[in-house]
C-alpha cells in the first residue's frame, strides 16, 4: 500500500465526511438564525457572522396561544405510531413468514410464492391508489383522525416489507434446525420461539428498521387520513410553513425528526459492521 | 431403548397423483433392541426417507410404527424420545456448546443435577470438554458435528439413535475413532444405532445387521457375513465387496453344474426348477484362488494383470471374453502361464433374473 493510497483514501474519506454532514451543520447554523440573519447571504458561525437566536427552537415547544406550533404531541404520536405499527408488522410478518417458508399452502392455483408475492404486490401500487379506500374505509368504522386508525393502515403498510424480508430469511434458515429442535424435545411453538427466532434476529432488526423508517418518513397517509384531533410530525412540520417561511424552525424541526433515525442507524450499526447480517438483507 | 417394528411401511411424496411414484416401496422389518444397523444404499435410494419416518418427521403414506409394540406412526416427533443426526452438523447458533448439549435434557424437563452430569460425560466421551463455555457457532464443522452427535446421545433413555451419514465432514482419523466410540456407546448402553450410509466399509465394520436399498426397495438385509457370502441380488453382490462380485452369464448344464466358456462348474445350488435357462453365476474374489490339488471347478485362465495392494493381491485374468478376479495372498507367486483357478462349489451363487436361487 503505497503513501499515495492513503492520502487518496483519508481525502475520499474527508471528502465524503463532509459531503453528508455539510447539510446537518447547515441545518443546524440556520435553526439558531433570524429573519435578518437567514436573509443578509449566507453566515455560517455564530457570533462571529451572525448573533445566534433560540427562537427557532423555542417556538417549537411553546404552545399555539403563546404564538408557538408545539411539536411534542405530534412527535410522540409519531413515535407511538410507528413503533406499534412495526412491532405488530414485525410480530405478524414473522409469524406468517415463517408459515410461508416452512409449510405448502395450496388453494387452486395459489401456492406459497403467489401468497408472498401477494403481500409484496400491496406495495407495488402507487399509494395515491390506496387512499381513497383507506379513507373511506376508516370513515365507515370511525376511526378517521384518530391514532388507531392510523396503527391500522400503517400495519398494511408495514407488514409486506416484514413478510418479505424475513420470508427470504427463513428460507435460509436451514429446516433442520427445525427437525433436530422437534427431535431434541421441542413442540413446534417451543421450536420456532426457542431455537429458529433467536437464529433469525439479524433479519428481524433488518426487518425492522425498515419498518421504522418507512413509518417514520410517511406524510401522505398522515396527511390524508388525520385533520384536528391527531396529528403526526411531518403533517406538522410541513405546516409550519406560512407566507414568511420560518427556516429557524423548519430547521430545527427538520433536524429533532431525523433525530430517532440515527439513534436507530447507530444501533443497527453494530450489527451491520460484525457481518451478521450478511446475507440477511439481499 | 426400543425394538423398533416397521410394518409394510411404505411412502410417496406425491399421494394425490394417479400412479404415484414411491421413495419407499412396501416393507417390514424389525429393528432389535440395542443393536446397531446400518442402512446402506447408493445416493436417493430411500435411506433418507426411512429415517425421517422412523424419526416421525415424515409420516409414511401406508404401514405403521412400532416402538416396543406400541403403535407410534401417529405420534409426533416430539413425543417419540428418540434421537437423529443429520449429515450437515446442525448447531443452535445462539447457544453454547454446553447449552446446546442439555437443549434436548432441558426441552424434557430433567433435573439440574442429572443435566450437568449427563452433559459431563457425554463432553467427555467427544472430548468436547474444554469447549463447553465456548459459543457453538465459534467451533470447526467438525467439532459442530461432534455436537450433533452429543445431542443424540446427551439422553441416554432414546429408543434409537438414528444418523444419517454423520461422519462425512468429519476427518479420516477422527471418523475411525468416533466409529469405534459409537460402538463402545452402543455396548456400554445398549443403544438401538442406525446409520445411514453409503460407504460399505463403514457399514461393514460397524453394523450388526446391513439394510442394503436400492431405488426405494430394501433388497437384503442381514449380517455383513451373509451379505457378503450370499448376495440376495447381483445388486448387493455388485455394491458390497470391493472388488465387486464376479458375475459370469451362462447357463444350466445339468442339476447342479453351470457352464463357463465349455468348462463344467459344479455348484451346491439344485438346478433342476429352472425357468429360464440363462442365469447368473456370481463368486467372490476372495474365494477364487489358483489352484493346488483340486482336481473340479477348475478354471484354466490367463493372467492379464497382477496388482499388489498391500495386504492382498489383485489377480485379473481372463478366459476368452471373461474377466475373473482373484484376490490371493500376498506371498502367492503367479505363475505365467497354464493357470487354473479353483471355484469352490459351496461358495457359489447363482442368480436367475439377478434374484439369488
Amino acid at each position: 500500500m503505497g503513501k499515495l493510497y492513503k492520502i487518496l483514501k483519508y481525502f475520499f474519506i474527508t471528502f465524503w465526511a463532509v459531503f453528508v454532514v455539510a447539510p446537518f451543520l447547515w441545518a443546524l447554523t440556520t435553526s439558531f438564525k433570524d429573519f435578518n440573519s437567514v436573509n443578509g447571504g449566507a453566515t455560517y458561525i455564530p457570533w462571529v457572522d451572525f448573533e445566534p437566536k433560540l427562537e427557532g427552537w423555542r417556538v417549537l415547544i411553546k404552545s399555539p396561544a403563546n404564538g408557538g406550533v408545539d411539536i411534542i404531541e405530534p412527535y410522540f404520536n409519531s413515535l407511538f405510531v410507528t413503533c406499534t405499527a412495526s412491532l405488530i408488522s414485525i410480530i405478524l410478518g414473522t409469524l406468517s413468514a415463517y408459515a410461508l417458508s416452512r409449510f405448502t399452502f395450496k388453494a387452486g392455483f395459489v401456492k406459497n410464492n403467489d401468497i408472498t408475492f401477494f403481500f409484496i404486490s400491496q406495495r407495488i401500487m402507487p399509494p395515491i391508489v390506496l387512499s381513497i379506500p383507506f379513507f373511506l374505509f376508516l370513515g365507515a368504522i370511525n376511526l378517521l383522525d384518530s391514532l388507531i386508525g392510523l396503527i391500522v393502515v400503517y400495519i398494511v403498510l408495514l407488514m409486506p416489507i416484514a413478510v418479505w424480508i424475513m420470508v427470504d430469511f427463513f428460507n435460509k434458515v436451514p429446516r433442520e434446525i427445525d427437525e433436530t429442535a422437534l427431535i431434541d424435545g421441542c413442540n413446534p411453538y417451543q421450536a420456532f420461539f426457542k431455537v429458529v427466532l433467536p437464529n433469525s434476529i439479524p433479519g428481524l432488526i433488518v426487518a425492522g428498521m425498515f419498518c421504522i423508517i418507512f413509518g417514520w418518513i410517511d406524510f401522505f397517509f398522515a396527511f390524508i387520513l388525520t385533520f384536528t384531533e391527531v396529528q403526526l410530525l411531518p403533517v406538522k412540520i410541513v405546516a409550519l410553513n406560512s407566507s414568511i417561511t420560518p427556516w429557524w424552525s423548519l430547521s430545527a424541526s427538520a433536524l429533532i425528526s431525523v433525530a430517532p433515525l440515527i439513534i436507530v442507524a447507530f444501533v443497527v450499526e453494530r450489527y451491520l459492521s460484525k457481518g451478521n447480517l450478511s446475507g440477511a438483507i439481499k | 431403548m426400543s425394538k423398533i417394528d416397521l410394518n409394510n411401511i411404505s411412502h410417496t411424496y406425491n399421494p394425490k397423483d394417479t400412479e404415484p411414484t414411491y421413495a419407499l416401496n412396501p416393507f417390514s422389518m424389525t429393528w432389535e433392541n440395542g443393536k446397531r444397523y446400518a442402512i446402506l444404499g447408493p445416493s436417493g435410494c430411500g435411506k433418507t426417507t426411512m429415517l425421517n419416518i422412523v424419526s416421525g418427521l415424515v409420516r409414511p403414506s401406508a404401514g405403521s410404527i412400532l416402538f416396543d409394540d406400541k403403535d407410534v406412526t401417529d405420534l409426533k416427533t416430539e413425543d417419540r424420545n428418540i434421537a437423529q443426526v443429520f449429515q450437515f452438523p446442525v448447531i443452535y447458533n445462539t447457544m453454547t456448546v454446553f447449552e446446546n448439549l442439555a437443549f434436548p435434557l432441558l426441552c424434557r424437563d430433567f433435573e439440574k443435577e442429572k443435566i450437568n452430569e449427563r452433559v459431563n460425560s457425554v463432553a467427555e466421551t467427544l472430548n468436547l470438554q474444554s469447549f463447553l463455555k465456548f459459543p457453538a457457532r465459534k467451533l470447526t464443522a467438525d467439532q459442530k458435528q461432534l455436537i450433533s452427535l452429543g445431542r443424540g446421545l446427551v439422553r441416554e433413555d432414546v429408543a434409537a439413535v438414528l444418523m444419517d451419514e454423520p461422519l462425512t465432514v468429519i476427518d479420516p482419523d477422527l471418523k475411525f475413532r468416533l466409529r469405534r466410540k459409537l460402538k463402545e456407546i452402543n455396548e456400554e448402553f445398549k443403544t438401538t444405532l442406525v446409520y445411514v450410509t453409503h460407504d460399505q466399509n463403514e457399514a461393514m465394520t460397524f453394523a450388526d445387521n446391513i439394510i442394503v436399498m436400492s431405488n426405494g426397495e430394501v433388497v437384503q438385509a442381514g449380517t455383513p457375513k451373509e451379505l457378503f457370502e450370499r448376495p440376495n441380488t447381483t445388486f448387493v453382490g455388485y455394491f458390497i465387496g470391493s472388488p465387486a462380485m464376479n458375475l459370469f452369464e451362462t447357463e444350466a448344464s445339468s442339476n447342479d453344474c453351470v457352464k463357463i466358456n465349455g468348462t463344467l462348474i459344479k455348484t451346491n445350488t439344485n438346478l433342476s426348477k429352472l425357468k429360464d435357462k440363462k442365469i447368473k453365476l456370481g463368486i467372490r474374489s476372495e474365494f477364487i484362488n489358483l489352484a493346488e490339488d483340486q482336481k473340479d471347478n477348475l478354471l484354466s485362465v490367463e493372467v492379464d494383470k497382477v496388482e499388489d495392494l498391500g495386504n492382498y493381491k489383485l489377480l485379473t485374468a481372463k478366459m476368452g471374453e471373461l474377466t475373473i478376479k482373484s484376490k490371493i495372498n500376498r506371498e502367492t507367486e503367479v505363475p505365467s502361464s497354464n493357470v487354473k483357478l479353483h471355484i469352490p462349489a459351496d461358495k457359489c451363487c447363482v442368480y436367475e433374473n439377478e434374484i439369488l436361487i
